[in-house]
């Protein structure tokens, strides 16, 4: 009898990888789709060898047009960068706004009539699936040029994705704070406000300056379409063939991204040192009378940061609607557009424009996925013990990060001509060097103990990260590798606009020649492929992670 | 046996004299799907008086708490609380009924990153109209109201800490003071000692205890050990498998009884 139990243990080695499961469809089938259209677009979009050598020949020739760099008159591109500032404050704050009652109606504790959530959670699909370009495109047509439109456009795609965080936050607190303020006789909306709204409130705040990062970034970007912001004297550059001045503007993007990231960087290591002592902390001083708050260091930051955000928030709005539109133009454009939506018309052109944006994304992230690998896998420290290579990557990274993808599609499609060559081009580099980034941070996370365990057994380095650090490091690689994919499609879908292909042209052309009927078809083809990626990638997770 | 025969004869009486009485179950039945809950049961409970609910988990303490405060609706019979049915009363109706019955829970229910001031301030929300954010926007009597009872649980000089920086025990006695500020006639406590140490127990149900004599409130608190059950109430219902297999006096009862009404229970 002990024989047949020690039995089982040692057959166990034997078998490969026991208690794992089996390699389903999505481990295997999702990369092979990936190869699959990357070999597909390898061929569609002519990409060999010798043409992208070509490429870069006239890219090279290009740049050598753009040196060096001038700025022209500096004062304005000032005044340009800080409109940009305030056309991301002001569009995250509405978002912010919005938000909360969105969330908290597209949650799953919403008691409410269910059409309203079932709003909520459409609301939050669509916005979240239609990049703040495309409505800042359709918004110049009903506010007008300039910054509203800006502000408006980062406000609408943002609601989507704050709201759809604010609602998992929502979801994960635990119930029994809202159970017993219920027991009290509490309504909804006192509960909300007293036990989720409250509990919540650190999570959303940094859900929220995330996505300012990011809304800073777009909003660099939406003067392509005249809808405010330093963009525009970028396009205006660009457009009369003034290079040296396009790189001017470039660069103060650049500068002005990192300086900001470098910025959120210490407020966050501020923050978080606060949050160590507030914890700990009396919430309020002692008040005149003892049923009164008084004031102490943590009322006067929590006080004071909420009011300074307001205050930031009201002036960005301000700047915003410095030139506001009349109201019956407002409501007789919008009547306009909205109303030339119907009946939505399709046709092969959108399939066509959609299927190539769809393969610029897959192909591209393709390509990003590995490059960024091996960027990853170089520039961490505990694998490649080669600090000036790992630092040299770290900060090319960090730079080409900087650059939204749209405007290096600007320079490829100044360089290489209209296409879908010039998007790729653009993607794969931020594919790079956004999963870089990704992969990097977790290969950091990867515990190095079994490593060591390894390297004591004689283990090579191969040895070493293809045993002890691949298996720690693949579940995130993939839930990684999807999202830089999602972040591709949504990008790709862009592109057109300044002629880098994809659906992004026809959208343009379009909204240009008011044919809004068009413009509806492509934005409902368009939401329905994002949403149905996502549901691919959100089950690939499932099956994989 | 006699103990058992003692249970039905109070619900005889209850059927007879329910006027005034805090809470009259009728018969009351629960089922969730195949699963009986709850097995007819009938129980009155007069104003004042501290009944301790015993019994194992699953028993059906937790339910019979829940159907008292309208969380959950009988699948048979009839109940009264505080003169309304919360089965079948309408949404405000339950809102009224909830803001006259406080219910302590076992996990607390406090927000562990608002001072323990703002969480006994929320036991005021149903007497408020707009939700409200932070100390400064209660009105100031209530604010003083929330001091007080504060003090009643001994807790007024941590009134401006987080709550999730206090004790077991303290939070427990933030929750109490939570329910204080609805001046509830009818207190329901569902195991408010479950995870807390013996200490804290002994010393939180005694606040109760103490609060509930001051102030002529009702309480019904399941718990699962019998003796603290016997030190702080002044009626003793078992509940086994949905049934109740004993309901006397505190006073009149000893661990034994229980036991003995277990073990047979168990023979039987």
């Amino acid at each position: 009898m002990p024989q047949t139990l020690e039995r089982p243990p040692a057959t166990q080695p034997t078998r490969r990888a026991p208690g794992r499961p089996r390699p389903s469809v999505a481990t295997i089938g999702i990369p092979l789709a990936y190869v699959a259209v990357t070999v597909f677009a390898l061929w569609w979009l002519d990409i060999r060898p010798a043409a992208l050598l070509a490429g870069f020949e006239d890219i090279a020739r290009l740049v050598q047009r753009m040196v060096p760099p001038t700025t022209g008159d500096p004062g304005s591109l000032v005044s340009l960068a800080i409109e940009t500032l305030w056309i991301a404050i002001a569009g995250t704050g509405i978002a912010t706004i919005l938000s909360v009652p969105l969330a908290a109606a597209a949650s799953r504790h919403f008691a409410g009539p269910r059409v309203i959530g079932w709003l909520a959670r459409g609301t939050i699909v669509v916005t979240r699936a239609i990049p703040s370009l495309v409505f800042a495109l359709i918004l110049v047509r009903i506010v007008g040029l300039g910054p509203l439109a800006g502000g408006l456009a980062i406000a609408f795609h943002s609601v989507g994705m704050i709201g759809k965080m604010f609602a998992d936050v929502f979801e994960e607190l635990e119930p029994s704070p809202r159970e017993a303020v219920r027991a009290v006789g509490a309504t909804r909306a006192q509960n909300f406000v007293a036990t989720t709204l409250s509990r919540a409130l650190p999570s959303l705040t940094s859900i929220v300056l995330y996505r300012l990062d990011i809304n800073i970034r777009a909003s660099a970007v939406l003067g392509l379409v005249g809808a405010g912001g330093i963009g525009l004297a970028l396009q205006t550059a660009i457009g009369s063939l003034d290079y040296r001045r396009a790189l001017g503007i470039i660069l103060v993007i650049v500068i002005m991204l990192l300086a900001l990231e470098l910025v959120a960087y210490l407020a966050q290591r501020a923050l978080s040192e606060h949050a160590e002592e507030h914890s700990a902390a009396q919430l309020y001083g002692e008040g005149r009378a003892a049923a009164s708050p008084g004031w102490n260091r943590s009322r006067i930051l929590r006080v004071g940061s909420g009011l300074a955000a307001l205050v930031v928030f009201a002036v960005s709005l301000a700047q915003v609607l410095a030139d506001p539109p009349s109201f019956g133009r407002l409501w007789a454009n919008t009547a306009r557009v909205l109303s030339g939506f119907f009946p939505p018309v399709f046709s092969p052109d959108i399939a066509y424009g959609i299927f190539e944006s769809v393969v610029m994304a897959l192909s591209a992230t393709t390509f990003g996925v590995v490059f960024g690998l091996v960027i990853a896998v170089l520039s961490t420290r505990h694998l490649v013990r080669f600090e000036p290579l790992s630092l040299a990557l770290r900060g090319l990274m960090v730079l080409l990060r900087g650059v939204p993808d749209i405007i290096f599609a600007l320079l490829f499609v100044a360089a290489l001509g209209l296409g879908p060559f010039a998007g790729f081009l653009a993607l794969a580099i931020s594919c790079t060097a956004l999963a870089a980034k990704f992969f990097t941070d977790s290969l950091v996370r990867v515990d190095p103990a079994p490593l060591r365990a390894l390297e004591a057994t004689g283990a090579g380095r191969m040895q070493v990260f293809v045993s002890g650090v691949w298996p720690q490091f693949v579940p995130s690689f993939i839930g990684n590798s999807l999202f830089t994919s999602d972040l591709a499609l949504r990008e790709s879908a862009v592109l057109g606009i300044v002629g880098a292909g994809g659906i992004g042209f026809l959208l343009e052309e379009s909204i240009a020649t008011l044919h809004y009927d068009t413009t509806a078809g492509i934005l409902i083809a368009l939401v329905v492929v994002v949403v149905a990626l996502e549901a691919v990638a959100r089950w690939a997770r499932r099956k994989v992670i | 046996m006699t103990l058992i025969q003692g249970a039905t004869g109070m619900a005889a009486t209850g059927k007879a004299d329910d006027t005034g009485a805090s809470v009259v179950l009728r018969e009351v039945g629960m089922r969730f799907g195949e699963n009986v809950v709850l097995d007819r049961v009938n129980l009155t409970v007069t104003p004042g008086q501290f009944v301790a609910l015993v019994g194992p988990s699953g028993a059906g303490k937790s339910t019979l708490l829940r159907l008292m405060n309208g969380s959950h609706r009988p699948t048979a019979g009839s109940l009264s609380v505080l003169g309304v049915n919360p089965a079948t009363c309408s949404r405000p109706e339950l809102r009224r009924l909830r803001r006259r019955t406080g219910f302590v829970f076992q996990q607390f229910g406090l927000v562990g990153r608002l001072s323990a001031m703002e969480n006994v301030l929320m036991g005021a929300l149903g007497s408020l109209r707009m939700p409200c954010y932070g100390i400064a926007t209660y009105p100031r009597p209530l604010r003083e109201r929330a001091l007080a009872n504060l003090e009643r649980v001994g807790l007024v000089d941590q009134r401006h800490q987080r709550c999730d920086t206090l004790s077991g025990g303290q939070q427990q006695r933030v929750a109490i003071a939570r329910t204080l500020m609805q001046e509830a006639e009818l207190v329901l406590a569902d195991e408010p000692v479950a995870s807390l140490d013996p200490n804290a127990s002994i010393s939180v149900l005694q606040t109760l205890r103490k609060l509930s004599a001051e102030d002529g409130f009702t309480v019904i608190c399941s718990l699962h050990q019998v003796e603290l059950a016997l030190e702080v109430s002044d009626r003793v219902v078992a509940v086994r498998d949905g049934a109740f297999v004993l309901d006397a006096s505190t006073s009149r009862t000893s661990q034994e009884d229980i036991r003995a009404v277990y073990a047979q229970a168990k023979q039987g």
